[in-house]
Parts: C-alpha cells; structure tokens; sequence
C-alpha cells in the first residue's frame, strides 16, 4: 500500500534522510520509532507530499507522489506533528472547513462530522473554540480531520503525545480500531506503544533505517546471545568450576555472592538453550540449582542497542 | 472550485472572528466618513470649483491612497503568514487541494473582505442623492476602478503574506510594494522627459483612480491593473509550488 523507495533529503548539507525504503502492506499496522530528530516526521512529510525529497520516491497503491501527488493526498489522513489546528475557529466549523477541503459530498458531510466527532470522543467540545480547548482535545479533533474523508490509509505523526494516560489508552484503542479497515503507518519515540498496537516496526536513526521488522523479531535480533541467571547453593569456587563445566557456555558473571550460594549471569551462543545441561552438570555435583531465569531483552533496550550500535556506543546489558 | 469556495469562506470567517477586522472597518468608516464630510463642506463653498463630491472621493485626495496603502496589507497580512507560523500550511498542503486553489481561495476571500469593507460607502451616494442629482454612471465606474486597484493590491499583499513566516513583516513588506506602486504616479507627474511620460502614464494609478471616479474608462488602466494582480498570484503560486512535487 505505501512503498517508499530510497528516499533522500538534505536540509543545506546535512542529510535528514539518507536512502530510506520500506513498505506498508494493505490492513497493516506499522510503528516508525526513532529518537527525536531521527528524520520521522522529515519521512512523513514527504510521503504526505508536504516536502519535496531530493532523491526517490514514494507509492501510494502503485501511484506515485511524485507524479500525482494530489490523488495520493486524497487517499491519506494525516496527523502532523505537534498538530496545527485553526485557533480561532470553533470544533465543528474547523471540520466543516477540513470536510470541504477533503470533498466530502456536502448532503453527507454533517453525518460524517457527527461520526467522526463520536468516534474521537470530543462531541463535548464541537462547539467550543479550538484555542480554548485543552491539549487532548486538540489532538483528538486533528486525529477527527484525518479520519473525515474515510481515508484507506493514515499517517499519525505522534499520535499520542501530550495527552493523559486515560487518554493514552483511549486514542490506542481508537487507533487499533481503525486498524481493522485502514493502513495505519504511525511514528513514536515511545516503545511500549508501538509494543501495545503495533505488529511491525521500522527504526529509523540519523536519517538511516536501521530495523525493519516483527516485534519478535526485534527480541530476537537484538539480544544476540542468549543470557540466563542462575544461583547454585555452593560455594564461590565450586560453583565457578561447575558452571564453567556446562558445555555451551561461552562466559560468565559473578553477580553475588550470599548464605552460601553464588548468582552467576552466563551467556551462549544465540538460539542455544543451556539449561537442561546446567541442571544436569549441578545434580552431577549435587549442587543445588536455586534459581534459574532466562533474561529477556527489553524493547527499550534492543532500541536503545540499535539505535547505538551505529555510534559505537556501548550496548547495555 | 469547491477547495477555493472552502479557503475563501473560512478566511473570511477568520478574519471577521478577529478584533482586526473591526478595527480596519470602523477606523476606515470613520475616516472616510470624515473626508466625505470635508469634500462636501469645500464643494458646497461659495466660488469652490464645480465637481462631482464623489469623484473627488475616489482618488481625488491624498486620504484614498493612504487608506489604500494601509488597508490591503492588513487584509491580507494574515493569509499566508500566519498559516506558515502556525503550522497549518502543513494541514491545508496535505489536503488534496491543488497550490492554484490555495492562492485563488485565499485571493477571493480577500476580495470579498475588501468589497465587505468598501460597501458601506454606497451610502454616501444614498445620501447625496436625497439632497441632490446623482450621477450614477462616474459612481459606478469609480467603484469599478477601485475594485480594480484593490485586485492588484490585494494580489501584492497575498504574495508578500507568502513571502515571509511573520504578519508584521508581511504587512510591512507589502506596504513597501505598494508605496513603490504609487510613487511610480509621483514620478509620472515630475517627468518631463516625453518618452519615459509616456510609459510612466500606462502605471500611473492614481491618474487610473480618478480617470475611473470621472467615468473613463481606459481599457490600458484596466490591463495595467490586472495583470499587476496576476503577476503578483503567479508570484504566490511560485512561492508555494517552489516546496512541493508536483
């Protein structure tokens, strides 16, 4: 439904965006994340056809936006960033105003902004003047104008930023919804979020797509070797040397020591289960194995690790 | 014509929901109430040179052109420039509107705000024709060469609103572009040279204004008029083209 093809922009010298692609199949749901000024919303704005890139092109169901941007425009409802709005008009005159810009037919269009203000929860605030209104108002009534003309695909620019958790959880669930009969390409620096709607993330990080993928493909790709923590009720050396004796093990940390027993984090090959051979190297010492847990990587850490394994930072454990 | 009829009608919501508005309507009203009331007091002096009072109002003073020159920047100083600096220029381009509706719509909304603004001068007609003949004809025409001037104003005004990211600076630009406009009149009086008389005659507005208030009209007027506006919306149309694909 959206195929971007190496896309470049260049603001004086620096460069955005540096040969971005990716695509967004009908009916998905795809999360773009990335640490602010990480060239997102600069992506956005050219798919929208705000921005004009200085090399590729995007398609909008095999239309290009280069050559048609119009029609492609037509087909999307967009949220920008920070969501602009008309201050001083009123809730319902501002979507009169959106509904007729956007062709919606003029013998459907108060239903349709009757709809859409349901839909988004501010019926309360149609009459209200937009500058008076507070910042989860605002935002649901920019997410009211992208959904006016009933568009096949939606581009949300941060959808959920400045809003209260009740309201987080909310416009979620409203997005998720629409999800059921819309693309839905959605950009964040939150993770939980694209974790809590998302089936596919993209990560963008200095202009550069560095992760294009399932959520559990993230787990997987990022956590490389695969890390447990085990206790053994021994002491220091003993456990050490046992531990050392699992054959698999590729290293291992002292992360305690008390009462006798000894935390140690040991690491294997990645897609290399150990544990059953650690349990049978204790009971072959009849040490005792008091505790075993497989670490999972955290989003915010494989984030954090893909988004710094460019730099050369150090990936934190 | 559906996205023009929408961006002009809500330009004109907007600047009417403004307090701007009422304060460029009242003090023109005020102002031009006043000078009306001066033409009419010279006019009706014993040995006062005969003249019709409304032909002196369109253009016939200093007064029109300082009005004038204020006046249209401000109605346009908003349309282009406040949309950039708030962000909503972003909302109104990704709408499946072409940058030829945008520059129309918000040209006609100002139009209709600057015909809104004029109309209630008829009166001043209304009124002298109780008390006297009325001419309608030069009346008419007058009205003509001021929506003329106001096209080409207003087009200059709505370029400049493009042009820059702050009202002010808009407004201040604009009334640089138009003071050029009128000096050009200035110097069309001081030449004697005959052949730079004779091209200055063709951009001479204030001639155009009062040739227009006597009942001449001059096919040259008109054609410098609008495609001085044209000019300035294909100035505009560039300025938001110069950003986008096709």
């Amino acid at each position: 439904m959206i195929d971007v093809r190496s896309l470049v922009k260049r603001w004086g010298d620096r460069e955005a965006v540096s040969g971005v692609s990716f695509k967004v199949g009908r009916g998905e749901i795809v999360g773009f994340l990335g640490p602010n000024g990480a060239g997102k919303s600069t992506t956005l704005r050219i798919i929208t056809g705000y921005l004009r890139p200085n090399a590729g092109d995007v398609f909008l169901d095999g239309k290009p936006v280069s050559q048609d941007s119009k029609a492609v425009r037509a087909m999307i409802g967009y949220l920008p960033e920070n969501n602009p709005l008309y201050e001083d008009l009123r809730v319902r005159e501002y979507l009169e105003f959106r509904a007729a810009l956007k062709g919606v037919p003029r013998a459907s269009r108060r239903k349709r902004i009757q709809e859409v203000l349901e839909a988004c929860e501010v019926t309360d605030v149609a009459d209200r003047i937009i500058a008076t209104c507070s910042k989860g108002y605002r935002q649901r009534v920019g997410l009211a104008d992208a959904l006016l003309a009933n568009p096949p695909v939606l581009i949300l620019d941060e959808p959920t930023v400045g809003l209260d958790p009740g309201q987080v959880v909310h416009t979620r669930h409203l997005i998720k919804q629409l999800a059921e009969d819309h693309t839905v390409l959605l950009s964040s620096h939150i993770l939980p979020e694209v974790e809590a709607i998302c089936s596919r993330a993209l990560i963008i990080h200095e202009g550069r797509l560095l992760f294009d993928g399932t959520l559990a493909d993230l787990h997987k790709d990022l956590s490389g070797a695969e890390r447990l923590v085990c206790g053994l009720k021994a002491a220091r050396e003993a456990a050490e040397a046992c531990v050392a004796s699992v054959p698999g093990v590729e290293g291992f940390t002292l992360l305690e020591e008390s009462g006798g027993a000894a935390r140690f984090r040991l690491t294997s090959a990645p897609g290399k289960d150990i544990r059953e051979a650690l349990f049978r190297a204790c009971a072959g010492r009849d040490i005792p194995l008091v505790e075993l847990t497989q670490e999972r990587v955290s989003l915010e850490d494989a984030f954090l690790s893909i988004t710094t394994r460019d730099s050369g930072a150090e990936v934190p454990a | 014509m559906r996205a023009i009829c929408a961006i002009a009608k809500k330009e004109i919501l907007s600047f009417f929901f403004a307090p701007m508005a009422y304060i460029v309507v009242a003090s023109f009203l005020v102002m031009n109430g006043f000078i009306f009331s001066v033409i009419l007091a010279a006019l009706s002096q014993p040995g006062a040179f005969s003249a019709s009072p409304m032909a002196v109002f369109f253009g016939g003073t200093m007064f029109f052109w300082i009005y004038m020159i204020l006046m249209a920047p401000v109605v346009t100083m908003r349309l282009g420039a406040e949309e950039r600096k708030s962000g909503t220029l972003e909302t109104l381009m990704t709408a499946p509107v072409s940058d030829f509706e945008v520059v129309m719509g918000k040209y006609l909304g100002a139009l209709a705000m600057y015909v809104a603004i004029w109309l209630p001068t008829l009166l001043y007609g209304l009124v002298l024709s109780r008390f006297s003949k009325v001419d309608w004809g030069p009346v008419f025409t007058g009205y003509l060469g001021i929506l003329l001037v106001g096209m080409f104003f207003l087009a200059a005004g709505l370029f400049t609103s493009f042009a820059s990211k702050n009202q002010v600076v808009a407004a201040i630009l604009g009334f640089g572009v138009l003071v050029l406009l009128i000096s050009l009149s200035v110097l069309s009086i001081l030449t004697t040279d005959p052949f730079w008389k004779g091209i200055l005659e063709y951009v001479d507005l204030w001639g155009t204004v009062q040739d227009f208030g006597r009942g001449v009209v001059d096919s040259r007027h008109v054609a410098y008029c609008l495609s001085g506006a044209f000019l300035f919306l294909a100035l505009s149309y560039e300025a938001l083209q110069a950003r986008r694909w096709k």
